[in-house]
Formats: structure tokens, sequence, C-alpha cells
């Protein structure tokens, strides 16, 4: 009966999960398989993308407009489901990284100050 | 496009797409398990291994498309599907409750739509016609204060060439026509309308042609005379026949051609009436014979005359335009030249006002009556919700603990709240679903009422739902779900999470908490004494009106109204008849007995002449023809002389009988029997007998001077008279008789009109019936509502105070201290209530004057009647919870503990 909203403690993960899928699909359309993986292999195996989270924040993206689906062929010509960055995709990919650049700095100065 | 927006249309989307969403989310996890599968075989695991590992990472499938399903569904629609599902379950689980509240509400709201539907078929609802915005309603003003809207035929024919802000000008009567059928004469509801009237209402015949303005040249077309008749008078009549077009009707014994039929929807220019044939305008020589209307020229106002604007036209434009002739076509009118230039000196002008809606003499009766009705109706509905409101209130104190809990698992307010406002709009939709059930019922009821039965001037009100029915109905769900609804909840929701679960049930209201639930009685208790004293005032009017005396008898006296103006016979033949028609009736079981009048007194057709006696001055006299015996009869006291009698015939010199307010303007000095009056003409007549005053054109008022003479000495052509017939037990014999009679005695005429003289008094004063009625059942409604109210609330309370009603009798109070306690509480709020509610309704009930006869608006006896019914009632339904608590066991109701 009762169900509230469960975001906070969530929602810098999920935030910066977002902005990790677009930065990954700024380079052309990509499935989820192959965006799950470059993260992997981009961060030096050091962030693996759990899929319980990926596909939500993939779907999430595509509801708000940020991203594009179409399906079409996977390189061992399967039909796989690409998503596409939109024009707001990118916008909201530039918005994000800047406001990751001045969250880490800020944590970074936090962190070495003695 | 916004994110949010777009994802509203996303969610949209998926609900139509469901079955495909969910196959491609499959297919897409597939798909990543497939490449998963791949890389581990790759990294160098056993088929089996790979297959195995894959799986486990995406785990169980089905959850997976639950949490995707999700974030496409609408959250706030599934849980508003949920809450409506628990409210049913509550409202199943206190059925007591639930029924109390829904039938409450149906109540009002029945009421309501019911009076709405009335005024919407009435003042709303625009003519079924295209681009009926532009239809105007003509009339003619001079210094008077009301407009005219009956026009003269000069007058008509005057403006009906007017081209420069009209596409057409019409005119139209409503009237009654006489249609020859397989055994004798009909009356059927027909129109007489000019040439431009179907041009003007754009509407197309269903079969046939409509009628033109070829049609309406007198002696009509060169093919004779053509009719246009209704859809229903289509099926019935003709039953459907699909030649009926150039069959023909014998309309006045005379020869009509149908030339078209009229679609079900169009129903004329008058939304009251609903004519079966429309005949041109032309052809009432025929068909009003032996009057002609036509050639009456100033002297017949008889026309409704309305216009359809042209689309660049504004109303401004058309009244300067109207303006601009107005003089020309008064000239132009054949009237004679003192009273045109009489018009002219008082600045007579054409106007048009907007006609959107057509023209319906009745709503100018109707108008404010219904208004009224309609303010009261929402002064139910709104004393409803407010008892409703306070029901609530008392219920979410007593539900205060579930609510705690619910709070403390985590829910928020906002969510408590919405799910309280689902539970009142579950309730407000379900009273208004019964109630606009009900609504025909009531609805139909009260036209009735109104339009006075079968008599022959009936009106007809289409009150059938339409969206703007339901848009009413929608608003009242909204408000009343809010009114209902919104306090109970916030004041439910609100407070300390931890005394409220640590105090539980007994929780002790604070004074100020108690401050909303007291204003909310309070207001009812002052909302049903204002209906309660608005409905003493006009069933006082009404009783008072029936009391006042009409001046004759109505109780057993039946009317039968004989058309005679088509038939062949007049003069002698004609009185003839009469007399037969009167030896028949008299051998009637039942009948005493039996005369004629022309114009029954009430029925709202009205005659009158001046008169002067000894070279005096002229007095306007209202006049009727009678037969003999006719006093007698209605039981009217004859003061001196003689009634007339069947040789009081035109040879035998002029005779008249005047009431005692005629006899004393003419002849102030007394000494009347026998002396002579004269008329305008210089005609002399001699008085014969002075008769007890009795009401004639309304009941309302003092009754006017009126003069009686022979019926054998009427000037009319052909007269048609009414027998009145006193007889004792029921009359329905009457009609099969006298239909029979006529068809004896004059075979051509219609069947008569049987009408009791009780029903022409009720519908007389129809207006003040519905009101005083509606009234009463109003007033009736809310002290049922307040009471319920006051009964319901102290329940709840007393209920929770069990525990220390248990204490104090514990501790030696006495049961009868107990009952005043409880009562007391009701007490102060009824007390208070009743003041402010008497102030309200006294500064309100000026509203009322116009509708009251003999009756002041501060009436004192009247108020205090209310004020001490409502006192009862409300004691009454408090007294009840007050005693109840008395039998609390003391030791069972603190163990409960």
């Amino acid at each position: 009966m009762i169900r509230e909203e469960s975001t906070d403690s969530g929602s810098l993960l999920q935030g910066t999960l977002e902005m990790l899928v677009l930065k990954a699909l700024a380079r052309g359309p990509q499935h989820g398989y192959a965006v799950a993986e470059w993260i992997h292999h981009v961060s030096h195996q050091l962030l693996k993308v759990e899929e319980g989270a990926l596909y939500p924040a993939l779907h999430r993206l595509e509801m708000r407009g940020f991203l594009n689906a179409e399906w079409g062929a996977s390189e061992n010509n399967r039909r796989a489901k690409f998503y596409r960055l939109t024009a707001e995709g990118t916008k909201r990919l530039d918005a994000e990284s800047q406001r990751w650049a001045r969250l880490s700095a800020a944590v970074a100065f936090v962190m070495q100050s003695s | 496009m916004l994110p949010a927006i777009s994802a509203f249309l996303g969610r949209l989307r998926s609900l139509f797409r469901r079955r495909r969403m969910e196959s491609e989310m499959s297919e897409e996890l597939e798909f990543h398990r497939e490449r998963l599968r791949e890389k581990y075989l790759q990294e160098g695991m056993s088929e089996k291994a790979a297959e195995r590992a894959a799986r486990v990472r995406l785990g169980n499938a089905q959850r997976w498309q639950e949490r995707l399903r999700e974030l496409w569904s609408f959250r706030l629609l599934g849980e508003g599907v949920r809450d409506i599902r628990f409210a049913l379950r509550l409202f199943w689980k206190s059925p007591g409750f639930a029924a109390v509240a829904i039938a409450t509400l149906a109540l009002g709201v029945s009421a309501n739509t019911a009076v709405f539907s009335l005024i919407n078929g009435l003042l709303l609802r625009p003519l079924p016609v295209p681009n009926a915005q532009q239809m105007m309603v003509l009339s003619y003003l001079d210094d008077a204060p009301r407009p005219g809207y009956s026009f003269c035929t000069p007058f008509f024919r005057g403006l009906e060439e007017q081209r420069d802000a009209f596409q057409n000008v019409f005119a139209f009567v409503n009237d009654t026509f006489q249609v020859r059928g397989e055994s004798g004469n009909v009356n059927v509801h027909g129109a007489m309308v000019s040439g431009q009237y179907f041009p003007a209402m754009q509407v197309n015949a269903l079969k046939g042609r409509y009628l033109t303005p070829a049609d309406d040249q007198e002696g009509g077309s060169p093919a004779g005379f053509a009719v246009v008749i209704s859809e229903g008078f289509w099926k019935s009549w003709f039953n459907g026949a699909s030649n009926v077009v150039g069959k023909t009707l014998t309309i006045a014994n005379t020869p009509f051609t149908v030339v078209g039929v009229m679609p079900k929807r169009f129903m004329g220019a008058d939304p009251t009436r609903q004519p079966e044939i429309y005949a041109p305008l032309s052809a009432d020589p025929i068909i009003d014979a032996p009057r002609d209307h036509i050639h009456g020229g100033t002297h017949a106002w008889w026309l409704t005359v309305m216009a359809r604007q042209k689309p660049e036209v504004d109303l401004e434009k058309a009244n300067a335009v109207l303006q601009s002739i107005s003089t020309s076509v008064l000239r132009a009118s054949t009237g004679e030249s003192e009273w045109i230039k009489d018009e002219e000196k008082h600045h007579f002008r054409f106007a048009a006002e907007t006609g959107s809606n057509g023209f319906a003499y009745v709503r100018s009766v109707f108008r404010k009556p219904l208004l009224t009705m309609f303010a009261m109706c929402g002064g139910l509905l709104l004393l409803a919700c407010l008892n409703l409101a306070s029901l609530l209130l008392a219920r979410g104190a007593a539900r205060e603990r579930e609510l705690a809990t619910r709070r403390a698992l985590g829910a928020t307010r906002l969510r408590l709240i919405r799910q309280l406002m689902i539970e009142s709009f579950v309730l407000a939709t379900l009273g208004t679903g019964l109630g606009i059930v009900l609504t025909p019922f009531v609805g139909h009821a009260l036209t009735a009422m109104l339009s006075g039965g079968s008599g022959p001037d009936s009106m007809v009100l289409d009150i059938s739902p339409d969206w703007r029915l339901y848009g009413f109905a929608g608003a009242i769900v909204f408000i009343a779900a809010v009114l209902i609804g919104l306090m109970p909840a916030w004041r439910a929701t609100e407070g300390d999470l931890n005394e409220q679960i640590k105090s539980g049930q007994h929780a002790q209201q604070r004074g100020q908490t108690r401050l909303i639930p007291r204003l909310l009685m309070i207001s009812q208790v002052a909302l049903a004494l204002i209906l309660v004293s608005g409905a003493a005032l006009l069933a006082t009017s009404l009783i008072r009106l029936y009391r006042s005396g009409l001046g004759f008898d109505p109780h057993g006296v039946v009317n039968i109204s004989f058309s005679m103006d088509k038939q062949q016979l007049d003069g002698e033949p004609l009185m003839e008849v009469y007399r037969q028609i009167r030896e028949r009736l008299k051998t009637e079981p039942g009948v005493k007995d039996v005369s004629f009048q022309f114009i029954v007194p009430l029925s709202h057709r009205n005659w009158n002449k001046s008169y002067s006696a000894g070279g005096g001055e002229q007095h306007l006299i209202w006049m009727n023809s009678v037969g003999p015996d006719y006093f007698k009869t209605m039981r009217i006291p004859l003061k001196q002389g003689r009634e007339f009698i069947w040789s009081d015939t035109k040879a035998s010199g002029m005779k008249i009988i005047l009431n005692r307010a005629a006899a004393k303007l003419l002849f102030p000095q007394g000494g009347v029997i026998g002396r002579q009056i004269v008329d305008h003409n210089k005609s002399a007549y001699e008085v014969v007998a002075v008769v007890e005053d009795a009401k004639y054109r309304d009941v309302r008022g003092p009754a006017t001077a009126a003069g009686y003479i022979p019926m054998q000495q009427d000037e009319q052509e052909k007269p048609s008279f009414n027998a009145v017939v006193r007889i004792d037990g029921p009359w329905a014999p009457l009609v099969p008789f006298s239909k029979e009679l006529a068809a004896r005695v004059a075979p051509s005429i219609p069947a008569p009109i049987v009408r009791p003289m009780d029903e022409v008094v009720d519908t007389s004063i129809s207006t003040e019936r519905m009101m005083a009625l509606l009234g009463v059942f109003f007033a009736g409604c809310s002290l049922l509502v307040t009471a319920i109210g006051l009964y319901g609330t102290l329940s709840y309370a007393t209920a929770r105070r069990s525990n220390e009603i248990g204490i104090r009798m514990a501790l030696g109070a006495q049961r009868l201290r107990v009952v005043i306690m409880i009562f007391r509480e009701n007490a102060v709020v009824v007390a208070i209530g009743c003041g402010a509610g008497l102030a309200v309704a006294v500064a309100l009930s000026t509203i009322l004057t116009s509708f009251l006869y003999e009756t002041s608006t501060r009436d004192p006896w009247v108020f205090a009647v209310a004020t001490i019914t409502l006192t009862c009632v409300a004691s009454a339904a408090s007294l009840l919870p007050a005693m109840r608590a008395s039998w609390i066991d003391p030791m069972q109701a603190i163990r409960s503990e």
C-alpha cells in the first residue's frame, strides 16, 4: 500500500551512471552490451556496470528524450537495440560533464586539505 | 521538448503498445545474455558453465521486465486505482456510513441536476439549427417599461424585406389546428410560419421540401396550400408512409398538401412548443376561421418575429438599422393616424436581441422561479456536502491511529491526503451517479407541475441530458469532493505523530481542534434554518392563496370545451345545439347543474369592454358570456335580480349582469337593477342582476370589475362555449360521454377537451405551487440531513469518550448528568446556528417577495415555527447519542482500555 520514492542515497550514483552512458554513446550508436563493455574497458576494469542498473538507465534516458532507440544488426549480425544520442542528449552530456568536473574538483580540494 | 513531457508521451504511447514493448524488452535482454555467454566462452569456460554464469549474472528475467515495465508506466495511475479499491473496501466495511453519505449526496444532486435540466431546456440550450448564434428576436419599444414581442401583420410585412442587417426576417405563431381524421376532427399542435421561416432555420427537410416564400401567398401557391409536418406526426398520423409527400391533410375543412417532413431534431423556433404541422402564415383566414388576423391590420397582435443576422453584422449594427426604419414602418402600418402620432411621440422603435435559443413566452414567466429554485437546490447540496465533511471529520478522528501508523511506516502527508481525497472523490462520484439516475424522474415531475397538466396551452420541454448537464454534473462531483474531503483530510493528517500513537484511541481533543467541526455543524444548522424558513414562507403564502376565496367553488366543476368555429351552424340553430348538449349532460349520473361560459376564469384568456352609466365616465369591465343557471352552477351568490334564461335572446333586448365591484364602479349611489349602461358603440344594456365578486384573471389580488352577458346575445360568429358541469363523484366518465355527445349533435367538431376547474386553478398558480412544494421538499431533506449530521458527529464523539464517561460514572456521576453533558455539546451548536441562520434568512427572504401572496417576508410567526421545528428535530437527533452514552456500563468502558 505504502510506497515512497527511494531516491536519496542512490541519486549520485544514478546520475553518474547516466552521465557515463551518455558519454559512451557520444562516440556513436551502440547497444547496451557494448555500452557496459566500453565503460568497463575504458575505466581500466575499475568500473563494472551492473545490468540491473544499466538497462533502467538506458530506458529512462530514452523515455526522457535524451536517447533514440532503433533496432539494427550487431557486429555478429544479430538483431540488437541500438541507442543514439539526440541533440537534447548531447546538451545533457555537456552539462553533466561540467557539473562532474566541478564536483570532483571540489571533492579533491576537500580531501587534499590538511 | 522538455524531458518531463517527452517522458509523459512515452508512457502514454507505451499504454497502447504494451505487447510490443514487452517482447522488445525480452529480446534486448536475451541479446545481452547471449553476448555475455559468448564472452565467457572466449574466456575459456565450458559451454555449460558459460551458460550458467550468464544466467546468474542477469538474474531473474521476470524481475527485470517488471522493473522496466514499471519505469514505463504511470505510477500515479496504478496508485490511483489502488486507492480507489481501498476506498471502496472501506465503504464496504462501514455500509451504514456509506449509504447515508451517498443517499445524502444523491438527494442534493438529483434536485440540482433536475432543476438544471429545466433551466438548460428552457433558458440555455440553443436552437438545433446551424449557426444558432446568428438568430435574433425582434421587439418594439416605446416609453413603456417593457418591450413588446407580439407584432401585427403590417409591422412584420414592413420588416420582412429588410436585408441591410439580416439574411432573413421571419414570423411565426403557435396555434391549434383542426385536422380531419378517420372519426371527425382532431386538435393538433401546429404553427403558422412566414415564407422566410424555413430558409432562416437552414434545416433541410427529411423528405420532400420545406415551405418557401412562394407558399406564403394569399390563397397559397398555384397548387393550393402546402404544409410541412414533423417526423413524429409523419410516423403517428401517416404510419411513416414513404409516399407521404403529395398526400392531403384536411385542416379546418380545407385541403392542404403535405410537401415535406421535418427531421425529429428540428423543433421550431419556440423550444417549448414543438409543432406537429407547419402551415404558411397566409393560411390564417382558413385555419383561424372565422377570425382573420392577416387582415386585422393594427388590431391583431399575434406574431412573434425573429431574424437571422448577416454574419458580418453585430447586434449594435442591427439595432441601428432597425431604429432607422422604425418610423417609416410605423407610418406605413395603416393604423389610425392618432395612434401613430402618439407612438411617435413616445419614441417608438424596433429593436433586436440575441435569440440563439429561440423565443418562448414561458421564459419570462419561469426564469425567476427557476433560478430561485436553483439557488435553493444549491443550498441543499451545500448542506449535504457540509454534512458529509463533518461526518468524515468525525470519522477521520476515529481513524487517527490507522493514519498515524501509516505515517510512521513512511507514508508522506501528501500521500495520505491524496488517499483521503480519493475516498471523498469516490463518495462524490457514487452520490452524483445515483443522483443523475434519479434526475429524469424528478425533472419530469417538475415539468408536469410547471406545464399545467393537459391544458391546451401546456408546454413541451425537452429536458433530455446533453453535454451541458454532464458538464454540470462533473463540476458537482469535483466541487463536492473538494468540499467534502479536503478539510477532513488536512485535519486528519496533521498533528504530532508520537502523541497520536501513544494516546491511541483516547487522544483528548483540545479546544482549538474542536472549533472547525463545530463551525461546520453551525453552518449546517444555519443553512437548514434558511431553507426551512424559506419553505415556510412559500407554503404559508400558498395556503393563504388557496384560502383567499375565488368567489366561486371550483371543486366538482368540470369544463368541457366545444370548438364550434369550424362547423356549419350559427345563430339560433347553434344555440339549439348548445341547449341539446345541456339537456343530455343533465341526464348523466351525478351531474347536478349544467351551464356555459365563454371564458374559463383564471385560464389566462381575457376579454374586456368599456361601459358607462348615465353619461358618466367610461369604465373597463372584464367580460364573459354565460348560459342560464351559470351562477348557480359556479356557486357565485346572486345578490339581487335573476339569472339569465333561454328566452334572453337578441330580440328580447340586451341584458347584462354585473358583479359587485362593477356595480359599485358604475353606480356608486346604488339602485342598480333595471338601469341601463352603454358601451362605446352607444348600445344599451339592461342590468338584470348583481352577483358577488369572483376572481377572473388572476388569483392574486382582489377580484376585478366583471360583467356577464347571456350567451345567446354574444356577438361573435360561431362562438365556442365551455360547458360548465357541477358533478358529484368522479368526472372521468364525462370524457367518453361528451365525445359521444359531440359526435351526435355536431359531428364535425373535434373531441371536446374536458378539464376540471381545480386543475385550471392549480395551473394558474403553478409557479407558486412548484416553489412551495419543492421548498417544503427541500426543507424536509435539509432537516433530515441536519439530523443525520448532528446524530452522526455526536455519536462518533461520544464513542471516543466512552472511557472518560465510564470513569465519570464510576466516580458517581448520575445518568441524567451524563445525558445533559453530552446533549449540551450539540445544544450550543444548534443555538448559535439558529441565531446565525435566522439573521441570514431574514436578510435573504426579500428575494422571495415577488412570489409571496399576502405574506410578509418578515412574518415573525413563520420564522418562529421554522426555528422551533428545526430545534425539535435537532434535539431529537442529539438526544439519542446522549441517552446511549448514559447506558454505558462503567466497568466495561474502563476495562476496554
